[in-house]
């Protein structure tokens, strides 16, 4: 489903060069989920950009799907994003204008893939039946991010990422949210990649790696 | 991705149902830019189509015949004229009054004696010509004169209005080639109308006997014959006025547009999450910029279309008053019913939407530049707007190095020339100062910052105010442009009118003046001689010439052909000459620009028959004291000195001036009209009804000094109606894009003001706060527009003037004006800015915890 090879990644600053990335090769299969962790500034984010196609490598490659991301033009790489990908964020980047019910659906309209029976499936199963017409700043922090899952997951995409998907949510909401996730993960049979610094978001998953000063080092758990 | 489109679409114009304010700033910018254009080319469209008409109707290659001794022309007259086998043709023309008091041009013509490619002749329908030649005649008549005969069109074939007199035109039929105001019949018809009690229809009146143009090579004897090419046509005369106004139109158009910009900018930049969002979800770059261009269409098409509806509006409002300018300034016919082409509809959807492209491009291209990774972090629009300030600041010092640019080819030009390029130095001017404005409004904002360190609160509302800056900036620089106008217009205006009135005062020395038929003054003369109260006559004379040569000196101004002894210029220009009797109460006061040694030396040649030229004629042939001028004179061509240079406002045409004797002697020329000057405390209207009675003179022969520089005043007043209208619009619209801007981010401005209300800032104090940042960035913006605003008024007056008119004005600097401009700019600000700070003041602590806790 993912793969990077010998992925290597490199910001210019005001200090010179810094290297974010070097030489990371993983694998993500089909159905499987994996945990990536590590610290702050430690490169976790860059390697979730690499894999949305949302920036490309300096060197190496990554295989998104069968498709070789650093040699997709970048209306390519949007495809790609729009029928492969779904993706959860920390901040949950929900569009403030449009309700519950058109956030969720957003990503399937764009996939040309909503499905109203699913989508009213997901409503109940995210705990936001009744909330359809309010804004997303009429929502908790954690129905927000439960709406931002379902907006993922709502065109079915074989790969979910998801980046510190309970980072903004207090402990009780942050293991309800986790839970639904994963289920949800399970019913839709997508792959997962989550990064997380959070053992307990890692656990569950089918595999773990940890990245320090951009390099994998080894499975955490 | 095209099936997605409307997904895309509809995701992004959702933004706007949640801020309803943006749209209607937006909706509002594009609808007043476009009104305020579309309504100034309404009314330059439906003028042009009227001087189209009267230009196919008057400059029709007819040569006039008039009696040289000035008498009326008679039907005597026009059979010894055919018996001689002249092909000439007799025309009678008078004025109507209708029953809404219009006055309308009356024109009775025999077409079988007009050459028959006449359009006088020809301006016919399908009616034949029988029924134009025999009773009860025809009326043709323009579809746009119908209103002031109380008719609608479909009633107007074969219709008989009355007139104010009681008389009934015969039968209407539509002639839309015909100009405005103006009814054309049967030379037979047109003396029944025209007659009174005073002069009965007797079949003898005939205004003008005229033939087809290079019939006749001279004038029959007692005659002079007057070419068809002489009269300039109403478009070329007004075309200065025009271009003002388009001028005026263009700048309401770019103001409308900073709003447009502003509009932009700040909902893309509300937007910019929304856009990341989009990406990440697979909407490419490309279809993002397509789906917000389609965006800017829509909204484009909806403010064109209510723009230009309302620009119709205005036209039609504003049209009297422009139609009663063009009247009393050119003389030009313009017709009071919008007469619309095609092309301007076009033209207004087409100005609208190039406008919105310039407005919408260069958000659009910030937005398909930002990196995708930074497109959702303020950060990234700010330091865009950083690098944006610096290319500002190099755009404005371009801009400027054009202006510098054209300043120098104009001062190279002879003075006249240069009205676009005239235009162009103060549209650079302008611009520059707008570019300049928001790098110097940062760089202030920053040093105060600096030395408000110890003051956390005004430091906070110094910083605070760095960051509202690029939102603030366009609707600034708009008001930047529009009170620098507007100071520049008035003061321009105010100091025409100074000018202006003193020159009345100058000129007008007799408190009483005298216009009778020319037969009569030399009678009057004799009598008004025996008076004792009266001191002086001052009778004046006009005719006209035409300029052949040009002799200028080696040590005049007008030859600049260093090593030539002198320089000699032929030329063909028609000019009017005038005739005014140099008595000792005309001459100390008279206003003369340049004089050939001093004004003593200059009104003793002039008695002796050196001539005076107006400055419209000095300004177009380049001509200075002390030059030579060759005139065609009817005993054969004569030479005259020019002996100085005189102010004369609100003529279109060259004029000559010379001693009322001496044109009498060298042009023939008849009485036109006399000042009659009297001692102190002579009783003037005594003496006005023993001259009515003595010499049975109508009731508006004699008018005193108060009424003619009433009327003058009315007129000169009159003149700037529009460009009063259009200033304050002007200025109108860039407060409204400055209130606009303020309440389409008082949202986020109430998320900015609630940590520091949470921490313990009274809201009242933070309103206030709000008040002096806004009020202190609109001072500091209303005193660049001070010296801006001069440096126009100096534009204007230095160059637009001379180039347009002919004449150049004193500059004058009002310091009421500037204090007004500085009023202006901090009340604009006040009570935009009032809103928004009156909503955070009242808004409630539950609100504003909500706001609090969105940071």
């Amino acid at each position: 489903m993912l793969e990077f090879r010998q992925v290597h990644k490199t910001y210019a600053t005001p200090q010179g060069p810094l290297r974010v990335l070097e030489d990371v090769t993983l694998r993500l299969a089909a159905g499987q989920s994996l945990a990536l962790m590590g610290e702050s500034g430690s490169g976790k984010s860059t390697l979730l950009h690499l894999a949305a196609g949302l920036d490309l490598p300096d060197h190496g490659s990554i295989t998104l799907a069968g498709h070789n991301l650093a040699t997709l033009p970048e209306p390519a790489r949007a495809t790609l994003r729009r029928e492969q990908l779904g993706l959860v964020f920390q901040q949950f980047h929900l569009i403030p204008s449009l309700n519950v019910i058109d956030n969720l659906r957003l990503q399937a309209r764009l996939a040309r893939r909503d499905d109203v029976a699913w989508t009213a499936h997901l409503i109940e199963r995210l705990g936001l039946a009744g909330l359809e017409k309010r804004y997303p700043e009429q929502l908790s922090g954690g129905q927000q991010q439960r709406l931002a899952i379902g907006r993922a997951l709502a065109p079915r995409p074989p790969l979910l990422l998801a980046d510190e998907p309970t980072g903004n949510l207090d402990e009780t909401t942050a293991g309800e949210v986790l839970e639904l996730l994963l289920n949800l993960v399970r019913e839709t049979q997508c792959a997962l990649l989550v990064v997380t610094h959070s053992p307990q978001v890692a656990a569950p998953l089918d595999r773990c790696l940890r990245l320090r000063h951009g390099q994998l080092v080894s499975s955490a758990l | 991705m095209i099936k997605a489109l409307p997904t895309v679409l509809a995701t992004l114009l959702a933004h706007y149902r949640r801020h309803p304010g943006q749209l209607a700033m937006l909706l509002l910018g594009l609808w007043v830019a476009s009104a305020l254009w579309s309504g100034i080319q309404a009314i330059n469209a439906t003028a042009r189509d009227s001087y189209a008409r009267a230009d196919a109707l008057f400059d029709t290659r007819l040569d006039q015949l008039e009696r040289r001794d000035g008498a009326p022309l008679t039907r005597a007259d026009y059979h010894a004229l055919r018996q001689a086998g002249l092909p000439v043709s007799p025309m009678l023309e008078g004025e109507v009054v209708t029953q809404d008091g219009t006055k309308l041009t009356l024109i009775g013509i025999d077409p079988l004696t007009l050459s028959s490619d006449n359009p006088l002749a020809q301006a016919d329908t399908s009616a034949s010509l029988t029924h134009f030649l025999t009773p009860p005649w025809q009326t043709r008549v323009a579809p746009d004169t119908l209103a002031a005969l109380g008719i609608k069109r479909e009633n107007a074939p074969g219709a008989t209005p009355r007139l104010a007199n009681g008389k009934t035109l015969p039968p209407l039929i539509l002639t839309p080639a015909l100009p405005p105001n103006t009814l054309l019949m049967d030379i037979a018809a047109a003396a029944q109308l025209l007659a009174n009690s005073e002069a009965p229809a007797s079949g003898e009146q005939i205004t003008r006997i005229v033939t087809a143009a290079g019939a006749l090579s001279e004038p029959p004897v007692g005659l002079t014959l007057t070419r068809a090419s002489s009269p300039a046509s109403p478009g070329q005369l007004t075309e200065s006025f025009h271009l003002n106004l388009t001028a005026l139109g263009l700048l309401a158009l770019v103001v409308g547009l900073f709003i447009v910009q502003a509009a932009l900018g700040l909902a893309l930049e509300q937007r910019l999450g929304m856009l990341r969002t989009l990406r990440v979800l697979g909407v490419s770059g490309r279809s993002l910029i397509v789906a917000l261009s389609i965006e800017l269409l829509l909204l484009g098409l909806i403010g064109a279309l209510a723009g230009i509806a309302s620009g119709v509006w205005l036209a039609r409002r504003l049209l009297p008053d422009v139609a009663a300018t063009l009247g009393s300034l050119y003389g030009a016919g313009v017709g009071q019913e919008l007469n619309l082409p095609w092309h301007y509809w076009a033209g207004g959807l087409a100005v609208s939407f190039a406008g919105l492209l310039l407005a919408g491009g260069g958000v659009l291209w910030r937005a398909a530049h930002l990196n995708l990774l930074e497109l959702g972090q303020m950060q990234a629009w700010r330091n865009g707007y950083h690098r944006q300030l610096t290319f500002m600041g190099i755009g404005g010092a371009l801009v400027l190095s054009i202006a510098f640019a054209l300043y120098s080819w104009l001062h190279v030009q002879p003075p006249g020339d240069g009205l676009v390029a005239g235009f162009g130095l103060i549209a650079a001017l302008l611009l520059a100062s707008a570019l300049w404005l928001p790098p110097f409004l940062a760089m202030v904002i920053k040093g105060l910052t600096h030395l408000a360190r110890r003051r956390p609160l005004i430091h906070w509302a110094l910083a605070d105010m760095q960051l509202q800056l690029p939102r603030l900036s366009l609707a600034m620089m708009a008001l930047l442009v529009a009170l620098a106008t507007n100071l520049g217009v008035s003061s321009m205006v105010g100091g025409f009118r100074l000018t202006f009135l003193d020159w009345l005062d100058q000129r007008l020395v007799a408190p009483l003046y005298l216009n009778a038929p020319s037969t009569q003054y030399d009678d009057i003369d004799a009598w008004l001689a025996e008076r004792p109260e009266v001191s002086e006559r001052l009778l004046t004379r006009r005719s006209e010439s035409t300029l052949l040569a040009i002799n200028s000196p080696s040590n005049s101004p007008s030859n600049n052909a260093s090593n030539s002894p002198s320089e000699s210029r032929s030329t063909t220009l028609l000019v009017e000459l005038y005739g005014i009797t140099p008595g000792a109460s005309l001459t100390p006061h008279w206003p003369l620009l340049a004089t050939i040694k001093d004004r003593p030396s200059a009104w003793a040649a002039f008695d002796e028959g050196a001539v005076f030229v107006n400055e419209q004629l000095a300004t177009a042939e380049g001509l200075s004291p002390g030059d030579r001028l060759t005139l065609s004179a009817p005993n054969g061509n004569i030479t005259v000195l020019l002996a100085a240079l005189y102010p004369d406002y609100g003529n279109p045409s060259g004029q000559v001036l010379m001693a009322s004797h001496q044109l009498a002697a060298r042009f023939q020329a008849p009485a036109n009209s006399m000042g009659v000057v009297v001692h102190d405390n002579a009783n003037v209207d005594a003496l006005r009804d023993a001259l009515t009675t003595r010499f049975g003179l109508s009731s508006d022969a004699l008018s005193n000094q108060g009424e003619i520089k009433r009327i003058a005043t009315e007129i000169f007043e009159r003149t700037f109606t529009i460009t009063r209208a259009l200033n304050v619009l002007t200025l109108a619209v860039a407060a409204l894009a400055l209130l606009a801007t303020l309440l389409a981010q008082a949202r986020s401005r109430r998320q900015q003001l609630a940590p520091l209300w949470a921490l313990g800032v009274p809201r009242a104090q933070l309103a206030w706060l709000n008040l002096a940042q806004l009020g202190g960035a609109a001072l500091l913006t209303g005193l660049l527009a001070i010296p801006l605003g001069i440096v126009i008024t100096w534009g204007l007056v230095a160059i637009i003037n001379v180039a347009a008119f002919g004449w150049r004005l004193p500059l004058y600097v009002f310091p009421w004006e500037i204090a007004l401009t500085l009023a202006t700019a901090v009340s604009v600000a006040l009570l935009a800015a009032a809103i928004p700070a009156l909503r955070f003041w009242r808004a409630s602590p539950r609100a504003l915890l909500s706001e609090e806790a969105h940071q």
